[in-house]
């Protein structure tokens, strides 16, 4: 009889773990996937950027101190790798990237280039594309931490090999540069 | 706006109604077949029969119908409300700025990225179909693309993705074949009832008809139901539509955080709202803004497809917009 009982907790506890297992196992892995999804636009705003440059670059004739600033802080941001180093340095890429796109709209040539306009969509469609990835994988992470952390997972998540995600900060002071209007 | 993956959760609250639903349904039918064979054997033979073979035959006929029907509708319905609706799908070169907003939405929601699809109107409309986000398709009219600023077409794009996030499609798919069901299913009692009754009256005027006061009576409640059943249904399947779209309205901002994208495209759908070729009664509740009907607060709500715009906007800026 009380061999039944023992063996029914023992189940029981069993089954407590698979769930706890199960569910930040999923965690994790909604929020790796959605790291590689911030990694691949990352990489794709890297390729673009220099494309963007060259063709502002044919346009004016001339290099100006934006574009420099633009292809320095683009290879700062190609060596940085994994959410910590990243952070600060896309976030210093992307306020680069600000003043490329608002110089383009202080030039009327430019503008009205197609070749320019193109690059402009497809540079602010990525530029909308990483804020949205590492909003997704900052929601995705911060579920995983919270579920690690709650009653009664965290008796189980440090033995079970879950440690704690960092989140990918890009610093705030990107948001006090004015807003360039694209239309 | 409390928890940061709030449609995770409305994910699985739509997955456990659509199951639920699906069981109902299945059962309702199931019945009422049940209850059609039992009264067809008692009216033939003339005998009340305590447990009835065709009862039984029917209800499993029924059971299948029903089931049939369901599927039916999920695998296929997606794809006769877009032949229906006459879009014709796009390919990134076509609309740079729609696909790319689609693009961008996808990768807010965590979703693979639907078929995008446009309708050549110059009105302002968009709506979503199918069962998930991989095999969903949102369409909006050319005329959204042409008026609308990127923001605000931003937001409709992530309403509507919000309907395919939260799987409402699928979920409304159920609903409407379960109100359908009803509907079909009054309807056929009202007629066996008909037909009933008379061979009742023909069958009682010989013989002493002991249980003619609760028979009667019966027969009343029956009618009663078989007349408010599908009143009720389609009350309720409009208060869940008009939820769906709330709903869909905070996940957008859950994707673009950004209120006033939605505001602003909310009021220029709401001046442009108006019937086009190819929209019906049948699918005026998958736009965004209803095409054939304009409520207003003084309408009656009970059986409108969408809330108020004034109060969606209303619950709109109270978010922060």
């Amino acid at each position: 009889m009380s061999l039944w009982i023992v063996l029914g907790i023992i189940v029981l506890i069993g089954l407590w773990l698979v769930s706890v297992y199960n569910g930040l196992v999923g965690g994790r892995n909604t929020a790796q996937t959605a790291w590689s999804q911030i990694d691949v636009q990352l990489k794709r705003r890297h390729d673009l950027i220099p494309n963007l440059v060259q063709v502002v670059k044919d346009a004016m004739g001339y290099e100006q101190e934006t574009l420099t600033k633009v292809i320095a802080a683009r290879n700062a941001a190609v060596a940085a790798s994994g959410p910590a180093q990243a952070g600060p340095a896309e976030a210093a890429l992307t306020q680069a990237t600000r003043g490329l796109l608002g110089l383009v709209e202080s030039y009327p040539q430019l503008k009205a280039n197609d070749n320019v306009k193109q690059l402009q969509e497809e540079l602010t469609t990525t530029e909308n594309k990483i804020a949205f990835a590492r909003q997704y994988y900052n929601d995705s992470v911060n579920t995983y931490n919270t579920r690690r952390l709650s009653f009664p997972a965290v008796l189980a998540a440090a033995s079970l090999g879950f440690g704690p995600i960092d989140l990918f900060n890009m610093p705030e002071a990107e948001r006090e540069v004015p807003k360039v209007a694209l239309r | 706006m409390s928890g940061t993956t709030d449609f995770a959760a409305a994910q699985r609250v739509n997955r456990r109604n659509t199951f639920v639903l699906l069981l109902a349904l299945t059962l309702i039918a199931a019945l009422v077949g049940y209850l059609i064979g039992w009264a067809l054997e008692g009216t033939v033979t003339d005998v009340v029969p305590a447990w009835s073979a065709a009862g039984l035959v029917a209800a499993a006929l029924m059971a299948a119908a029903s089931l049939c029907w369901s599927a039916v509708s999920l695998a296929f319905g997606d794809r006769m409300v877009l032949t229906m609706s006459g879009a014709r799908q796009i390919e990134k070169t076509d609309a740079p700025v729609l696909y790319n907003v689609v693009d961008e939405m996808s990768v807010a929601a965590g979703q693979p990225m639907p078929r995008v699809m446009v309708l050549d109107t110059d009105l302002l409309n968009a709506f979503a179909t199918g069962n998930t986000a991989r095999s969903g398709t949102i369409v909006v009219t050319r005329g959204l693309i042409e008026k609308l600023s990127r923001d605000e077409l931003q937001g409709v794009v992530a309403h509507e993705m919000a309907h395919l996030a939260n799987l409402d499609t699928r979920y409304m798919t159920v609903v409407g074949v379960t109100v359908g069901l009803i509907a079909l299913v009054a309807d056929m009692i009202l007629r066996t009832l008909n037909w009933g009754g008379s061979v009742n009256a023909r069958s009682s005027s010989g013989k002493k008809d002991s249980s003619g006061g609760a028979a009667v009576l019966l027969i009343i409640v029956l009618i009663v139901v078989a007349i408010f059943a599908p009143l009720a249904a389609k009350a309720v399947q409009m208060a869940v539509s008009r939820q769906r779209e709330y709903l869909a309205d905070a996940t957008s901002v859950q994707f673009t955080r950004n209120p006033n994208g939605l505001i602003s495209a909310l009021q220029k759908l709401d001046q442009n709202a108006a019937p086009f070729p190819g929209v019906s009664h049948a699918t005026q509740h998958l736009f965004i803004v209803n095409p054939v009907q304009h409520f207003t607060a003084d309408t009656p709500a009970l059986l409108a497809t969408h809330p108020d715009i004034a109060d969606r906007i209303a619950r709109l800026r109270n978010m922060g917009g």
